[in-house]
C-alpha cells in the first residue's frame, strides 16, 4: 500500500533524534564521511529589514510521485517501488555521475567518498513492509514526522505531506520571508 | 487499431515505447532501429572503458528481447528507415518497401561529429559516441601498449575520455579550438580554474588549436596537425568536438528541421500525427523561448514518454528545457546552469571562491547563467531555483532551500543574489 511522509515544521524542534536513528537504522559510518540520509536543520535567518526567523526542520527524500532522480539515473540505478511508492535504489551499477543529485530540487541524494557511490533515504521501505514505521519517525518524540498509508493520510485531513510541504511553506512563509537577506 | 512507428530506439524511442503501451495496451508499436543491440546510453561508454560498469549495464533497459517481450513490440532490428512521407505518414525501408502508420516517432538520436579531414580514418583515431566507440578504445588501453593519447575537443565527452586515459596512466594531451575549455558553458574565469585543476593532474592543454588533418608517423603513431601548424603526436587520438543530430533521412519530408526536429510542447513536428523527441529534435528552452537542441539522458527520457502519451491519446506536454552541463571527472565537479552566451558586459556579476566551492554567476533583469565547481550534491537545489526564478521572477524562496544552501556552505551573499527581490 502506498505511503505518504507527513512533516509538521510547528512540531520540530531540530532536536535530531531522527538524525540518529537514520544513521543507526542505515548503519551510517560518520567517522568514515558518510553522511545521514535525513537532515534537521536550525538554522537562523536573518531579514533584510531586520529581525531573524529560526528554522526548525527535517528533510530527507521527499519520494516525489514523479520523481525526476528515476529519469535523471543514467544506469536506472533509482526506481519505485510497487508496494509503498517509496523511491528506492540499487547502487551496484552507479558511476557516481551526480546526474541524480542535479535532478533533485532537495538535494536528498549523498555521495560516499570511499566508494564514490549515490546513497539516499529509502523510507525504510522494508521496515513498513514488516509492518513497522520507518526509524525516524519512530525516533521523534514531538510528533512532527509521520509515515501514512495513502488512506490514512487522506482520512487524516492533514495537509502536510512531505512532497507538498516545501509549496505549503513557501505560501505560509511569502510575506515573511519576503525580502530576507 | 492504432498503428504506431517508432524509428530510433535509444532513451526517447524506448521510454515512448513504454509510454504508449501503458495508456494503449492494443497499439501495433513498431521499431526501427539500425542497431541490433537494445537503447545503450551514451554516457556511460567512458564508465565502461574504466571498468566502472560491466558491458551490459550500458544498456540500462535490457536487451532487444527483453524489451520487444516486457512490451509487446515488434522491433525491426538492423533496419535504417531511409525516408518519410510525412503527408501519407509513410515511412521507407531499406529494401525499397513502405509502411503506414498512424503515430510516428522520430527519435534518431545524434551522432558523434568527425570532421572529413585526411587521416581521419587512420587506425588509432577513434570517437566516443557508441557502445561500440567504448569497446574500441577499452580494448586498446586494456592491450597496454598505448603510452600518450591526444584528446581534440574539450567537451563533456572528451574530458571523459581524458580521465579515461589519466587512470590508466596514459601520458594525455587536450585541445579545443576555442580559447578555452567547455566554451559553450564556461565563464572564462570558470575554465581558468578547470584548467589549473587539469595541469595539476598532469595533463598537458593547448586552446586556441583547430584541427586540419592527421597524419602517419614511421613509428607507428599518429599526429594532429593543426591549421596553426602546430604538431601533436600520440599513440591515439580521441576526436571529441560535438554531435549532429541524425536527421539526414528527413530530406524532403516535409517535416521542419533546423539543426534538429522542430517539436512544440507535446513532442509534435509541424505535421500532424509526427512526433519528435530526444537528441534529435529541438525542443522549447525556456530562458530563449525558442527551440533548441539540448541532449540530456534526461531530456530525452521524458521527451519520449511525452511523445509517447500523445501518440496514444493522451494529452501530456514537455516541461521545457533548461540549458544544462554538468561535468564529473577525476574527482571534480563543473555545473553550469543557463546560457553563458547571453551574459552581457553591463550585466551584474557574482562570483565567490572558498577551498571547497567556486561560484560565478550573472544577472541581468532575470539570472542568466551560474557556474559552479565543486557543488555536486547541491546542484539540484541551485538549479531548481534558478528554474523557479526564471519562470517567475516575483517568487520567493521556500525555506528548506535557504537552509539547505547555508548549512552546505555557501555565503549568504549568494543566496541573496539569486534569490533577492529585484522588483
Amino acid at each position: 500500500m502506498k505511503h505518504v511522509f507527513t512533516f509538521d515544521p510547528d512540531r520540530c524542534c531540530a532536536c535530531s533524534a531522527c538524525m540518529i536513528a537514520c544513521t543507526d537504522q542505515n548503519d551510517i559510518n560518520l567517522k568514515a564521511g558518510e553522511k545521514c540520509f535525513r537532515k534537521t536543520y536550525d538554522t537562523e535567518v536573518a531579514f533584510k529589514e531586520g529581525g531573524i526567523y529560526c528554522a526548525y526542520l527535517s528533510t530527507a527524500c521527499m519520494h516525489c510521485e514523479d520523481a525526476p532522480c528515476i529519469a535523471a539515473c543514467p544506469v536506472g540505478c533509482i526506481s519505485k517501488d510497487a508496494d509503498t511508492g517509496f523511491t528506492i535504489y540499487d547502487n551496484t551499477n552507479c558511476v557516481g555521475c551526480k546526474s541524480c543529485a542535479m535532478a533533485c530540487p532537495f538535494g536528498a541524494p549523498r555521495y560516499n567518498t570511499e566508494d564514490g557511490k549515490m546513497v539516499k533515504c529509502d523510507g525504510c521501505y522494508i521496515r513498513i513492509k514488516n509492518g513497522m514505521k520507518p526509524a525516524c519517525v519512530r525516533a521523534c518524540s514531538f510528533g512532527a514526522l509521520d509515515c501514512l498509508t495513502e488512506e490514512e493520510y487522506r482520512n487524516s485531513g492533514s495537509d502536510k505531506a512531505c512532497n507538498v510541504l516545501i509549496d505549503q511553506a513557501n505560501l505560509r512563509k511569502k510575506e515573511a520571508l519576503g525580502r530576507w537577506r | 487499431m492504432n498503428k504506431i512507428a517508432i524509428i530510433g530506439f535509444g532513451a526517447a524511442g524506448y521510454c515512448a515505447a513504454a509510454e504508449a503501451r501503458k495508456w494503449d495496451p492494443d497499439a501495433l508499436i513498431d521499431v526501427y532501429t539500425d542497431a541490433g543491440r537494445g537503447p545503450y546510453n551514451p554516457m556511460l561508454t567512458t564508465y565502461y572503458v574504466k571498468g566502472a560498469i560491466d558491458y551490459e549495464a550500458m544498456f540500462p533497459f535490457g536487451s532487444l528481447d527483453e524489451i520487444e517481450e516486457r512490451l509487446g513490440l515488434c522491433i525491426h532490428r538492423n533496419t535504417a528507415v531511409t525516408g518519410l512521407d510525412a503527408e501519407t505518414k509513410t515511412i521507407c525501408l531499406p529494401d525499397g518497401t513502405k509502411a503506414a502508420y498512424d503515430n510516428i516517432l522520430i527519435s534518431t538520436g545524434a551522432s558523434a561529429f568527425v570532421p572529413p579531414i585526411q587521416g581521419g580514418d587512420l587506425p588509432g583515431v577513434f570517437k566516443m559516441r557508441t557502445a561500440e566507440d567504448g569497446v574500441y578504445l577499452k580494448k586498446l588501453l586494456d592491450g597496454g601498449k598505448i603510452r600518450s593519447g591526444l584528446v581534440v575537443g574539450a567537451s563533456w565527452v572528451g574530458i571523459k575520455v581524458v580521465e579515461d586515459l589519466v587512470e590508466q596512466g596514459v601520458d594525455c594531451t587536450l585541445v579545443d579550438g576555442a580559447d578555452w575549455a567547455f566554451s559553450i558553458a564556461a565563464f572564462r574565469q570558470t575554465a581558468q580554474r578547470v584548467h589549473r585543476d587539469l595541469e595539476k593532474k598532469g595533463i598537458k592543454l593547448a586552446f586556441g588549436q583547430m584541427l586540419s588533418h592527421i597524419e602517419q608517423e614511421e613509428d607507428g603513431r599518429i599526429t594532429a596537425v593543426m591549421k596553426n601548424g602546430r604538431r601533436f603526436t600520440a599513440d591515439i587520438i580521441a576526436i571529441c568536438i560535438g554531435v549532429r543530430p541524425n536527421v539526414a533521412f528527413l530530406k524532403d519530408s516535409g517535416i521542419a528541421v533546423n539543426r534538429g526536429v522542430l517539436v512544440d510542447e507535446r513532442m509534435g513536428t509541424n505535421l500532424p500525427g509526427i512526433y519528435g523527441a530526444g537528441d534529435c529534435c529541438e525542443a522549447y528552452e525556456i530562458q530563449s523561448g525558442e527551440r533548441k537542441n539540448i541532449g540530456l539522458w534526461f531530456n530525452a527520457r521524458k521527451q519520449g514518454e511525452v511523445a509517447g502519451a500523445n501518440m496514444a491519446g493522451k494529452r501530456k506536454a514537455f516541461g521545457g528545457n533548461a540549458l544544462l552541463n554538468l561535468a564529473h571527472y577525476l574527482d571534480y565537479d563543473f555545473i553550469s546552469i543557463g546560457d553563458v552566451a547571453s551574459c552581457r558586459d553591463e550585466d551584474q556579476v557574482y562570483e565567490y571562491e572558498d577551498d571547497r566551492y567556486y561560484i560565478r554567476a550573472v544577472r541581468g533583469e532575470k539570472l542568466k547563467c551560474i557556474n559552479m565547481i565543486g557543488t555536486g550534491e547541491s546542484n539540484g537545489v541551485v538549479k531548481s531555483l534558478f528554474i523557479k526564478y526564471f519562470e517567475n521572477n516575483q517568487a520567493e524562496m521556500d525555506m528548506a532551500s535557504i537552509c539547505h544552501l547555508k548549512e552546505n556552505g555557501f555565503p549568504d551573499s549568494f543566496i541573496d543574489f539569486i534569490g533577492r527581490d529585484q522588483h
